[in-house]
C-alpha cells in the first residue's frame, strides 16, 4: 500500500508544478465567448441554453480513498475505478457526473463479512478560476451506495454491520481539486482530489480520495 | 385533452379556497404533495395514508375522506382516496428517481455499539414511456417509496411470508411494477397496463393490512366527451402469526360523460358519470362489501346566467347512500379595479362521504374479535359561507377569506375498546356521528410579490376557531399556521424553490387510549432543477423537512425524516 500512496503524493506535488506549465485544455471558456476580446466577453451575453452541454468529455479514474476520524477505525484504505462525465455549463464552469465502484475492506474485530461494495454517484460544478488555472476548483454532492459482502441477510440484522448487510444508501457532499498536467493526442490526463463528507449516523463520515484520470473530448 | 376531463372536474370541485398554499417543491411521489404543505393539517402516516385538511375546507373530516367526482381515477386504499400509488401513464420520457432519508450509518455501522440509530430508508423509481409509432406507444414503470418504514417494519414483517416488496428489505409501504400498451391520436387516448404491487393499507382499526395485487391491470380511454376506467386486481390477503389467507378478485372503475367545449360555454353545463366495484372474497378478506358490489351513479350541473354567479352541484345516488355536493359564488360588482370580491355558499350532505367503500372490516387480535361497522346511520350536513377579495397593485397581489361553516352529523369512531399488540395500540369499535352542531370560523390572509417569471414570493397565514365535542373528532385540527414560500428562475434553466412553514399543534384523539399530540413545528423544503430544454433533459433534488423534528405523525405510523429525494429525466 505505501509505494502507491508514494505514488499519488508525488503526482499530487508534480501535478502543481506541471500545472503552472500546461496550455490551456478543453476546459477553458468555450469559443461561444472566448473567441472575443476578453473585455467584451465579460458583457457578452451567453445563451445559457446553448452553452450548456455544448462540450462534452467522458473519462476513467482510478485512485484511493483513505478514511478520516473516527472511520480509521472502521475500514482500510480503498481502490476505486470509475468512469466520469464532464460538460460545459456555464462559462468557466463546467458541470460533472461521477460513477465508481471500490470493495472496501473492513477493519473493525468482530464483523461477519470482509469487505463492503461501495457504489458512489457525485454530481458537481467545477469553477476554472482563472488565477489557478488549469486547476479547477469544485464542490457538489455525493450519493453513496453499500451492500456487505455476504449472502447472511437475516442471521445478524441487530448487531455491529448489521445494517450493511441490506442496501445502504447515504448523501453528502464534496470538495475537489481537478489539476489537469499534460494532454497528449486529444487526451487530458490528471488528479482529482476530493474531500467528501456523508451525512451518516452517529457521525458524519469524512474521506479523503485521490485519483488519477485519463479524458478524452467527445464533442 | 386527455387532462381536460379532470380539469373540468376540478372547476366543478367544491373546494372553494385553494391554490394560495404550496410552492413547487416536487412530491416525493405523485399524491404526496400534502407532505410539503401546511396551510391547514397535513399530517402523513405513510405513502398509502395521510391526513390532509386544508384549513378553511369546512367540516372536520380530511380531504380524502371525501369522494368527488375528480378523484375518479385515484386509488380507494380501505376507505380513502389516495393518489399515491398512481398508474397514470407519464409523458414521453424516461426516468430515474433515487432518495433517502438522512442518516444511514454506512462504515459507522461497523463501529457503533451502543446507540445505534433507526435504518433510514430510501425511495427508488425507474421507468419510460416511448415516443408515439403511429399512434402507439409502450410504457413501463418500478417504483416504491420505502420512506416511514423503518419503525412498523420489525411488527409488519411478521406477517407476512416474505420481504413483500421487489426491491430490498425495508418493507416498503407500496412497492410498485407495471408496464403496458396505449394509443393516442387527436380523437382518442387509450391504454392497458399490467402489473404487480404490494400495498399496506391504514384500517380503521389502526392496523397495517398487507393487500398484494398480481395481478393489478388497468385501462383506460379517453374519447369524445367520455372518460372510461376500468381495472381489474386480484388481491391476496394474509397474516402468517394468525394463519390466515384471503383473496379478493375485484373490478372496480367508471364510465363518465362530460360537458364538451360547446356546453361549457353555456349557462348550463351538464356531466355525468357512473363509478362501480364488484369484488368476489374467498377465505379471510378482512373487510366485507355489502351484496359484494356497489354502483354509484352521480351528475354534476353547473349553471352561470351571469358572469356574477354560479352554482354547481354534483349528486349522487344508490339504494345505500346518497351525496351531495353544491355551492354558489357571486362576484361582488365593484368600482375598484383589480379589486375581486367573492361571497360564497357550500352545502356537504350525504350518508357517507365515500360511498364507494367497504362497509365493515373484521377485527380479531389476543382475545378481542369484533365485526367493525364502518357505514353510520343516519347522515352529515355541513354548510359554510364564505367571503373572499383579492387585489392586485403593481407586482403585488394580496387577498384575504373569512368563513363560517356549521357541521351536524360528521363521522367519528365510537370506541369500544384499545388492544396493545407491543408497543402499538389498536381500536374496535365502529363508525359513528357527532350528533350535535360542531362549528368553525376561519380567516387567511396572503400576500404576493413577484418580478416578471424570475421570482415569486408568496407569505399565507391562516387561523381557524373550532367549537364543538373535539373530544370525539378523529384529528382536531391545528389552529393556525404560516408559509413563506418563494420559487426562482434564473435563466429561464435553474429552478428554485422554497417553502419555510410553521403548523400549531395538531391531536389525534381516538386511536390510542392517551390521545397523541403532533406537536407544532417549523419545515422547510427545497427543490433545485437543473433544465436542458434542448436536450429534454431536467436534473431535479428536493430536500424535505429539513428543519423539523423527526416525528411520528399518525398513530402507529412511523417516523417522518428528513430525507433527500433525487430525479433525473429525459422527456422525447
Amino acid at each position: 500500500m505505501k509505494p502507491i500512496r508514494t505514488l499519488f503524493a508525488a503526482l499530487l506535488l508534480a501535478a502543481v508544478a506541471w500545472a503552472q506549465n500546461a496550455a490551456p485544455d478543453s476546459t477553458q471558456s468555450s469559443e461561444l465567448v472566448t473567441s472575443k476580446p476578453a473585455a467584451d466577453s465579460a458583457k457578452a451575453p451567453v445563451d445559457t441554453l446553448a452553452y450548456a452541454f455544448h462540450k462534452a468529455y467522458i473519462s476513467i479514474e482510478g485512485g484511493e480513498m483513505y478514511p478520516f476520524g473516527d472511520l480509521v477505525d472502521a475500514v482500510e484504505n480503498s481502490f476505486y475505478g470509475g468512469i466520469g462525465f464532464r460538460y460545459s455549463y456555464w462559462p468557466d464552469f463546467d458541470g460533472f457526473i461521477h460513477f465508481n465502484y471500490a470493495y472496501v475492506k473492513v477493519r473493525a474485530e468482530g464483523i461477519p463479512f470482509p469487505g463492503v461494495h461501495q457504489f458512489v454517484g457525485r454530481i458537481g460544478l467545477d469553477w476554472h478560476w482563472r488565477l489557478l488555472r488549469p486547476l479547477a476548483i469544485g464542490a457538489g454532492f455525493t450519493c453513496n451506495w453499500t451492500r456487505a459482502d455476504s449472502d447472511e441477510e437475516d442471521k445478524y440484522y441487530e448487531g455491529r454491520g448489521g445494517m450493511l448487510l441490506d442496501n445502504e444508501t447515504e448523501f453528502g457532499w464534496f470538495a475537489r481539486v481537478n489539476m489537469p498536467f499534460t494532454s497528449f493526442k486529444g487526451i487530458t490526463a490528471g488528479l482529482n482530489v476530493l474531500w467528501e463528507q456523508l451525512w451518516t449516523l452517529p457521525e458524519r463520515s469524512n474521506t479523503l480520495t485521490v485519483g488519477f484520470y485519463l479524458e478524452r473530448r467527445i464533442w | 385533452m386527455k387532462n381536460s376531463l379532470f380539469c373540468m372536474a376540478a372547476v366543478l370541485a367544491f373546494v372553494p379556497f385553494c391554490g394560495v398554499s404550496h410552492a413547487a417543491i416536487d412530491a416525493e411521489m405523485e399524491g404526496m404533495e400534502a407532505v410539503s404543505r401546511d396551510d391547514g393539517t397535513f399530517l402523513i402516516g405513510s405513502p398509502t395514508y395521510q391526513f390532509d385538511r386544508i384549513l378553511g375546507a369546512g367540516g372536520i373530516h380530511s380531504e380524502s375522506e371525501l369522494w368527488t367526482p375528480q378523484k375518479l381515477r385515484q386509488r380507494l386504499l380501505f376507505n380513502r382516496m389516495s393518489i399515491t400509488p398512481s398508474w397514470a401513464p407519464f409523458e414521453p420520457s424516461v426516468w430515474v428517481k433515487t432518495g433517502n432519508e438522512l442518516g444511514d450509518m454506512i462504515y459507522q455501522d461497523v463501529i457503533t455499539e451502543y446507540g445505534r440509530p433507526e435504518n433510514r430508508t430510501p425511495i427508488l423509481e425507474g421507468g419510460f414511456r416511448t415516443p408515439s409509432f403511429k399512434g402507439f406507444w409502450a410504457t413501463a414503470r418500478g417504483f416504491q417509496d420505502d420512506h416511514y418504514a423503518a419503525r412498523t417494519a420489525s411488527y409488519r414483517k411478521k406477517i407476512v411470508e416474505d420481504e413483500f416488496a421487489f426491491f430490498g428489505a425495508n418493507y416498503p409501504m407500496f412497492s410498485s411494477v407495471y408496464a403496458g400498451l396505449g394509443y393516442t391520436n387527436d380523437f382518442v387516448n387509450a391504454s392497458v397496463l399490467v402489473g404487480e404491487e404490494y400495498l399496506w393499507e391504514y384500517m380503521e382499526s389502526s392496523r397495517w393490512m398487507p393487500v398484494h395485487m398480481k395481478p393489478r391491470i388497468e385501462a383506460r380511454a379517453d374519447f369524445w366527451n367520455f372518460s372510461l376506467t376500468a381495472a381489474f386486481e386480484d388481491a391476496l390477503y394474509q397474516n402468517v402469526l394468525r394463519g390466515e389467507n384471503g383473496e379478493r378478485k375485484e373490478v372496480n372503475g367508471s364510465l363518465l360523460y362530460r360537458c364538451g367545449d360547446a356546453c361549457e360555454k353555456g349557462m348550463l353545463q351538464l356531466s355525468a358519470g357512473i363509478a362501480f366495484r364488484f369484488v368476489d372474497d374467498e377465505g379471510t378478506v378482512y373487510t366485507e362489501l355489502d351484496d359484494n358490489h356497489v354502483v354509484w351513479p352521480f351528475m354534476q350541473l353547473r349553471i352561470a346566467p351571469f358572469n356574477w354567479l354560479k352554482a354547481d352541484v354534483m349528486f349522487g345516488m344508490n339504494d345505500a347512500d346518497w351525496l351531495v355536493q353544491d355551492s354558489v359564488e357571486i362576484s361582488l360588482p365593484l368600482a375598484v379595479k383589480n379589486l375581486g370580491v367573492l361571497v360564497g355558499f357550500k352545502n356537504i350532505s350525504g350518508t357517507r362521504l365515500n360511498p364507494l367503500a367497504d362497509d365493515r372490516e373484521f377485527f380479531a387480535m389476543g382475545n378481542v374479535e369484533s365485526v367493525i361497522e364502518l357505514s353510520p346511520d343516519g347522515q352529515m350536513t355541513l354548510f359554510q359561507g364564505y367571503l373572499s377579495f383579492a387585489d392586485t397593485v403593481a407586482s403585488f397581489s394580496f387577498g384575504g377569506r373569512a368563513s363560517f361553516w356549521a357541521e351536524k352529523g360528521a363521522e367519528t369512531f365510537d370506541v369500544d375498546g384499545f388492544v396493545e399488540d407491543r408497543e402499538y395500540e389498536f381500536r374496535y369499535g365502529n363508525v359513528s356521528r357527532i350528533d350535535s352542531w360542531i362549528k368553525g370560523v376561519t380567516g387567511e390572509f396572503w400576500l404576493d410579490v413577484w418580478l416578471g417569471d424570475m421570482f415569486k414570493f408568496r407569505a399565507l397565514t391562516g387561523f381557524e376557531r373550532i367549537d364543538g365535542d373535539d373530544q370525539r373528532f378523529e384529528v382536531t385540527p391545528a389552529e393556525y399556521f404560516v408559509a413563506f414560500t418563494g420559487d426562482w428562475l434564473i435563466r429561464k434553466s435553474f429552478r428554485v424553490s422554497h417553502s419555510l412553514r410553521y403548523r400549531s399543534d395538531a391531536r389525534w384523539n381516538l386511536r390510542s387510549s392517551d390521545p397523541m399530540v403532533v406537536k407544532g413545528d417549523w419545515f422547510w423544503d427545497a427543490t433545485f432543477e437543473q433544465m436542458f430544454p434542448k436536450y429534454g433533459l431536467s436534473f431535479t433534488g428536493s430536500l424535505i423537512h429539513v428543519l423539523a423534528d423527526e416525528v411520528i405523525q399518525v398513530p402507529g405510523a412511523d417516523y417522518d425524516r428528513v430525507r433527500i429525494v433525487c430525479y433525473i429525466r429525459k422527456t422525447f
